[in-house]
């Protein structure tokens, strides 16, 4: 226990420089780019005096090694900055939007391991038979189609063709979110005001965006747990488990997928980035409120300290849910000491 | 028992009405707001926001160009043109009860000019003082005599906001930056809610003037992509989707029997625009080959499916003094471009060969067919190679304030209802910068004087119409297109229109 702890806090000092080398490459590509947050802000018809005022306010005419050295300074302060378009907190966009880009995420992931994960076991089990090469099929095919494309796919069967799911937005367009909404967290929010109407209406707004994201990942899953599986199968446990009379089902879904989803475990913190990523072009396409949204937007208006914020809480996000993975792997699987 | 006759006889005198719900329309659209502040927004659908929730002194007439008095009861010019005096109605409220008097007019002009916001320009060109008469009554005194000057008036940077709510010195980006967290109201609607991207929602305001908005409550929900607006709207999810669909979705949908179509005249153009003072395009024999070149039935047909209007002159169809000068030059006038460009030096062996640029993140999807479309119509002839290259708004902006590029394609939309608005801002020495074009003669300044400040509708035609006469021999930019408005609806929504302005009106919408 003790040396896990020294681990964590290894791991989690081992985030300042990876924040720090991401930050200075964001800070850097975001200045080299041509524009700027001044055009955006005032328009084309603003005298340049006060072009050149509102530069100077905003310390845009100040040497980059300064203005890098004031925002290291201000994060080491725990202060995502000010928005240089809404003059407003950085952190207040990244708070209202961060709940609906978790919420679509955590629900995507489900959906990618409960398809990957079941549908891997499944073809493993099968191995060589029509199913299985169904299942890796789909797993190529999957992991092969972008995810708007996906996207535009689910909405155009279910959304318009059979009428059965939302195709944008997470609430019904006449449902008021200041009736319910609390924490940001809409399934949470509307079930704790036990309003079951607004709750299915969330669910049901969730179910495509989530579906796009998570089969779009599954293929990678499936195929992990496929591979894996194939190698616990040829296991002596195994062939102890089927000496000692147990049922195959118990065999295959009690034993074998146990130990072949530790790799899955694994993979499933670095699959969480490009979760992230996805979900920028999966709310783009349906419309979703999130950060995805929010980084696309803000990058178009040069929004500097605002595109900086979100990917630093992109950054911590992805680390929280690799060292999250790395303790949960540590706790299930004995061979692994720290 | 008796109670209970009370019971009934209590629940039988409710109107009916009490108990049915607000009549909702929900209203999709791909736009942006900026900030709900005048002093700093100048975009067109967040002035849709303040034509709907604030009103101006004037205002257009319904389905015209003419202004009528609105906030203003009246107005009068003194001989000279260049003094406006307008007496306000009696009783005027913002929809938080606060009154609305002359000196809130001064003090929201006086903000404007201080806030130095991007429309600044539309107040700070013009207006010299404005003086408080007395409660009912404000003059404007102006710089010169601008013959156009109620057009402006009725522009959002001129329609009163409340003092007792604004802050005096820094901008406002949406209600919650209000210490009373909401919007004070002067016109037929207010904001009761606001979510950035996300939705707004409208409601009727009890203390507006004139007559009452036919639907209780409009919600508007902000779509990141035009086709999921399209299939929100097939689904049923929004009642009406403006703005803006993609053309292969506008045509699906002016023939889906389950949606209304509404096609509206739109003022806005699209246009080249060259760099003309220092790019290769300085040389005018260059541009009016160009011009020549141009085909705009083909581009139309081919990328806009039909939907949008040739346009022959910068100040488009609808508006006085105009002169379709450019239809003299023909269509893909293949002869008479080679021989330009011959005598401009240039052959099968030595191409003349440039960069044409367009955005990929402003106009819309169709914005790289056209760039294909208009390189194919220059390539006709072998004296011209073109190279299409793209950026982002922001840095395409960047790129025109620094004459990065020679020819690139552009767009406008009105500012006032006037064909100043459609020539000078383009051409005027002063203002061309702004469009990256930096044309500058004496000789079109000095007619743009003339127009400016006569209101004298014979001398601003011949004014203009030498202005566009000299606009083929010039051409600082091409005229492409005049837009068309499209505004899908379910069957049940009816009274779809806009202001002379393009800006939709709430106030008119009905719900069946």
């Amino acid at each position: 226990m003790k040396n896990l702890s020294k681990y964590l806090a290894t791991r989690i000092l081992l985030t300042i420089p990876m924040l720090l080398i991401l930050l200075t490459v964001v800070f850097l590509v975001l200045r080299v780019l041509p524009g700027d947050p001044i055009s955006a802000m005032l328009g084309d018809h603003a005298p340049p005096a006060y072009v050149a005022e509102k530069k100077h306010e905003l310390g845009l005419d100040k040497p980059i090694w300064q203005q890098y050295g004031e925002y290291l300074w201000q994060l080491a302060h725990f202060d995502l900055g000010r928005s240089m378009i809404l003059n407003e907190d950085v952190i207040a966009p990244v708070l209202e939007k961060l709940p609906a880009t978790i919420e679509l995420t955590f629900v995507s992931l489900l959906v990618a391991l409960a398809i990957g994960v079941t549908l891997g076991a499944w073809a493993a089990k099968h191995r060589r038979s029509p199913g299985d090469y169904a299942a890796r099929l789909y797993g190529n095919i999957v992991y092969c189609i972008p995810v708007f494309w996906m996207g535009l796919l689910l909405q155009m069967i279910f959304g318009v063709g059979l009428d059965w799911l939302p195709v944008a937005g997470r609430v019904g367009s006449r449902v008021i979110t200041s009736d319910f909404e609390m924490t940001g967290f809409y399934l949470f929010d509307t079930l704790a005001k036990g309003d079951i109407g607004a709750f299915t209406d969330v669910g049901l707004h969730l179910i495509l965006p989530a579906l796009t994201l998570g089969v779009t990942l599954s293929g990678i899953f499936l195929r992990l747990t496929r591979a894996n599986m194939l190698d616990s199968l040829k296991s002596d446990f195994v062939l102890a488990a089927r000496a000692r009379g147990l049922s195959e089902t118990k065999v295959v879904y009690g034993h074998a997928l146990g130990n072949a989803f530790v790799p899955v475990l694994t993979m499933l913190g670095l699959e969480f980035a490009v979760l992230l990523a996805g979900a920028i072009l999966t709310e783009t396409t349906f419309s979703w409120p999130g950060m995805g949204r929010l980084l696309l937007e803000r990058i178009y208006l040069r929004d500097y300290p605002t595109v900086q914020g979100v990917i630093v809480i992109f950054a911590l996000f992805v680390s929280l849910i690799s060292l999250i993975v790395d303790i949960v792997h540590a706790l299930i699987d004995p061979r692994v000491k720290y | 028992m008796k109670k209970l006759a009370v019971f009934f006889l209590a629940l039988a005198l409710v109107p009916f009405g009490a108990f049915a719900a607000p009549k909702t329309l929900v209203y999709g659209t791909t736009e942006k707001v900026t900030d709900i502040d005048n002093a700093s927004t100048w975009d067109f659908h967040t002035w849709e926001y303040f034509q709907n929730i604030s009103a101006g002194l004037l205002t257009y007439k319904d389905g015209s160009s003419d202004l009528v008095p609105a906030l203003a009861e009246k107005y009068t010019v003194n001989k000279a043109g260049d003094e406006y005096t307008f007496t306000l109605r009696k009783g005027l409220k913002f929809s938080n009860g606060n009154p609305l008097d002359a000196a809130a007019v001064k003090w929201t002009i006086d903000r404007v000019v201080a806030l130095k916001g991007d429309p600044v320009s539309l107040v700070t060109d013009y207006v010299d003082t404005v003086t408080v008469k007395d409660p009912l009554t404000v003059v404007f005194k102006l710089k010169s005599p601008t013959g156009y000057f109620p057009a402006l008036i009725a522009t959002p940077p001129y329609f009163p906001q409340d003092p007792k709510t604004f802050p005096v010195d820094k901008v406002v980006h949406d209600p919650s930056g209000l210490a009373s967290g909401q919007f004070p109201a002067t016109g037929p609607y207010k904001l009761t809610s606001y979510k950035r991207d996300q939705e707004a929602i409208f409601e009727l305001n009890p203390n507006y003037y004139g007559p009452k908005g036919k639907v209780d409550r409009i919600i508007i929900r902000y779509f990141a992509d035009a086709t999921t607006l399209r299939l929100s709207l097939d689904k049923g999810e929004v009642d009406l989707a403006f703005k803006t669909l993609n053309p292969a979705d506008i045509d699906a949908e002016s023939k889906n029997p389950k949606v209304k179509t509404f096609k509206l005249d739109g003022v806005f153009i699209r246009y080249v625009a060259f760099e003309t003072s220092e790019s290769v395009f300085k040389d005018k024999t260059l541009r009016q080959a160009f011009a020549y070149l141009i085909d705009r039935a083909d581009l139309n047909k081919k990328v806009y499916l039909g939907q949008n209007k040739p346009l022959y002159s910068m100040i488009p169809e609808g508006m006085a003094y105009r002169y379709p000068t450019f239809k003299a030059l023909g269509d893909g006038n293949v002869a008479k471009a080679e021989a330009l460009l011959t005598k401009a030096g240039y052959s099968k062996a030595k191409p003349f060969e440039f960069d044409l640029w367009y955005t990929t993140s402003h106009y819309g999807d169709a914005e790289v067919n056209q760039a294909e479309v208009l390189k194919a119509q220059l390539e006709k002839t072998p004296l011209v190679k073109v190279t299409l290259k793209t950026a982002e708004w922001a840095t395409y902006k960047q790129q025109w304030d620094k004459k990065q590029m020679p020819v690139f394609l552009l767009g406008w939309y009105p500012d006032y209802i006037d064909p100043d608005d459609f020539s000078a801002v383009f051409t005027s020495t002063e203002a061309s910068k702004g469009n990256g074009v930096y044309f500058s003669s004496k000789v079109w300044d000095d007619l743009y004087v003339t127009e400016r400040t006569s209101a004298d509708t014979k001398i601003r035609d011949a004014a203009f119409k030498k202005v566009q006469n000299l606009w083929t021999d010039d051409v600082p930019t091409i005229p492409l297109w005049q837009g068309s408005l499209y505004v899908f609806t379910k069957p049940n929504v009816d009274n779809v229109v806009t202001n002379a302005s393009m800006l939709l009106l709430y106030d008119k919408l009905t719900l069946k």
